[in-house]
């Protein structure tokens, strides 16, 4: 065994995220991923894989009421009686898992922290692409009234939409560099409050629209994209406001859009 | 009935070979059973028909079992159910993700959720590669466990978890998480 050429092959690295890595070996790995970070990130991400993997399963290994039956009876009953004692099954497997889940909520043990934070950040960011979506859908297909106040009274708009979200300072983020003029914008619930939504237009007359509203959370996630019948929306939240721009056109040119809208509301 | 797995007790009275308590094991592994094949599957209903058709193979198999490592036995018997249901289905709604860069609109729409976007990987894998993930991963048994269960050589195993593995993170990386630039 030569000491200074260590040779660490994938497997090993598999067998370290494991855990199945023999314990002489142990030492030598760590060494190794301290040397190596490109395989200590692998490692790492495919440990956080296998945590999230098994927080997802490991409550699945319960007992049932109907497990005895499944195992005594089963050889003996008919076609039929299978097919209602499935059923049976089921709705009990549902009940257990409703009631799983409500334990879960009850102790807050239901998954590892890592992995229930993100979920109830996100409930709020859930219902956003599909409201976009529907605003995008409903508005920018109106041809004579897709807006309530016009780009001729864009500081007007802002203080007005600003002042029923309770938003100091809120931004009309200019596009004119990738082409898209401002056409107007109008007030519109979202989850429940008064929130904004931009309507934009190139020289060929597409549109698309970003939509602002306020989240409750005081979150911030990642980037996220959505798409739906050739309509697509970038979406996210960034304090306690949550973003949303979609349109018809290119996922390119959308997020060049989403690109530029996040550079101007958070700056 | 003269003899055989049908019988509602769980005395064996020497009609077959497997021990007295065969039902009894069986039914201990069940929570373990349940849990391997609800990580096998897409929905819980799914998890539980799978289940129960791994339990009815066992019991109707009993006079198989070599009496050695009962767990390793059902569960590969479990793991060949899945991969034959699956095959049967002919692969339908399964998409390799190497001829799909991204995942389907209709889908994305609907999993905004860290959670879901880890369903929706682990369901584009292979059934090989996915019972391979979940055996060690879930279930906890060494590569060469594995191996011996799903008769392949250890390197199989090996490059099975290592395309899994590949194919969770090109997925879970994949474009509909975007990274913007901050301004600076």
């Amino acid at each position: 065994m030569n000491e200074h050429k260590p040779t660490v092959t994938e497997a090993d690295l598999h067998a370290f995220a494991d855990g199945l890595l023999p314990p002489e070996r142990q030492a030598e790995l760590e060494a190794w991923l301290i040397e190596n970070p490109q395989d200590a990130a692998a490692v790492a991400a495919w440990q956080a894989q296998n945590d999230e993997i098994r927080a997802m399963f490991s409550p699945y290994a319960i007992s049932m009421d109907s497990d005895k039956n499944l195992v005594l009876k089963i050889g003996k009953t008919s076609i039929g009686q299978r097919e209602v004692q499935k059923r049976n099954r089921l709705m009990m497997m549902l009940a257990a898992s409703v009631a799983l889940f409500l334990a879960g909520i009850a102790t807050g043990r239901f998954a590892p922290d890592l992995f229930a934070r993100p979920e109830l950040q996100l409930t709020a960011i859930e219902a956003l692409p599909q409201q976009a979506h529907s605003a995008f859908v409903v508005y920018a297909s109106d041809v004579r009234h897709p807006v309530e106040v016009g780009a001729d009274q864009e500081a007007h708009l802002a203080t007005w939409l600003g002042k029923r979200m309770n938003v100091a300072g809120l931004k009309v983020p200019s596009l004119q560099k990738l082409g898209f003029q401002l056409v107007g914008g109008r007030l519109l619930p979202i989850n429940g409050t008064p929130g904004a939504l931009f309507m934009y237009e190139n020289a060929t007359g597409q549109r698309l629209t970003v939509l602002v509203g306020r989240n409750s959370g005081n979150t911030t996630t990642s980037f996220r994209f959505a798409s739906d019948n050739a309509v697509e929306t970038f979406y996210w939240i960034d304090g306690d406001l949550g973003y949303a721009v979609t349109g018809e056109i290119s996922r390119d040119m959308l997020q060049q859009v989403a690109d530029e809208c996040y550079k101007q509301f958070s700056s | 009935m003269p003899h055989g797995p049908d019988r509602t007790g769980n005395g064996a009275v020497g009609t077959s070979p497997a021990p007295d308590s065969f039902e009894a094991e069986v039914l201990a592994l069940l929570p373990s059973l349940r849990r391997y094949s609800r990580s096998l599957t897409r929905s819980d209903a799914d998890g539980e028909d799978l289940l129960q058709d791994c339990v009815e193979k066992i019991l109707t198999r009993r006079n198989q079992w070599r009496g050695l490592n009962l767990r390793g036995w059902v569960l590969t018997i479990m793991t060949n159910l899945y991969r034959n249901g699956r095959r049967r289905q002919g692969g339908r709604s399964f998409v390799d993700i190497d001829d799909n860069d991204h995942l389907p609109a209709a889908e994305i729409d609907d999993d905004p959720l860290q959670r879901s976007r880890l369903e929706l990987a682990l369901n584009s894998l292979s059934e090989d590669y996915r019972a391979v993930l979940m055996l060690v991963v879930v279930e906890g048994h060494s590569y060469q466990d594995v191996a011996e269960m799903l008769n392949v050589p250890i390197g199989t195993v090996m490059s099975r978890l290592s395309r899994a593995r590949q194919k969770m993170t090109s997925l879970l990386n994949a474009d509909n998480v975007v990274t913007l630039r901050r301004p600076r």
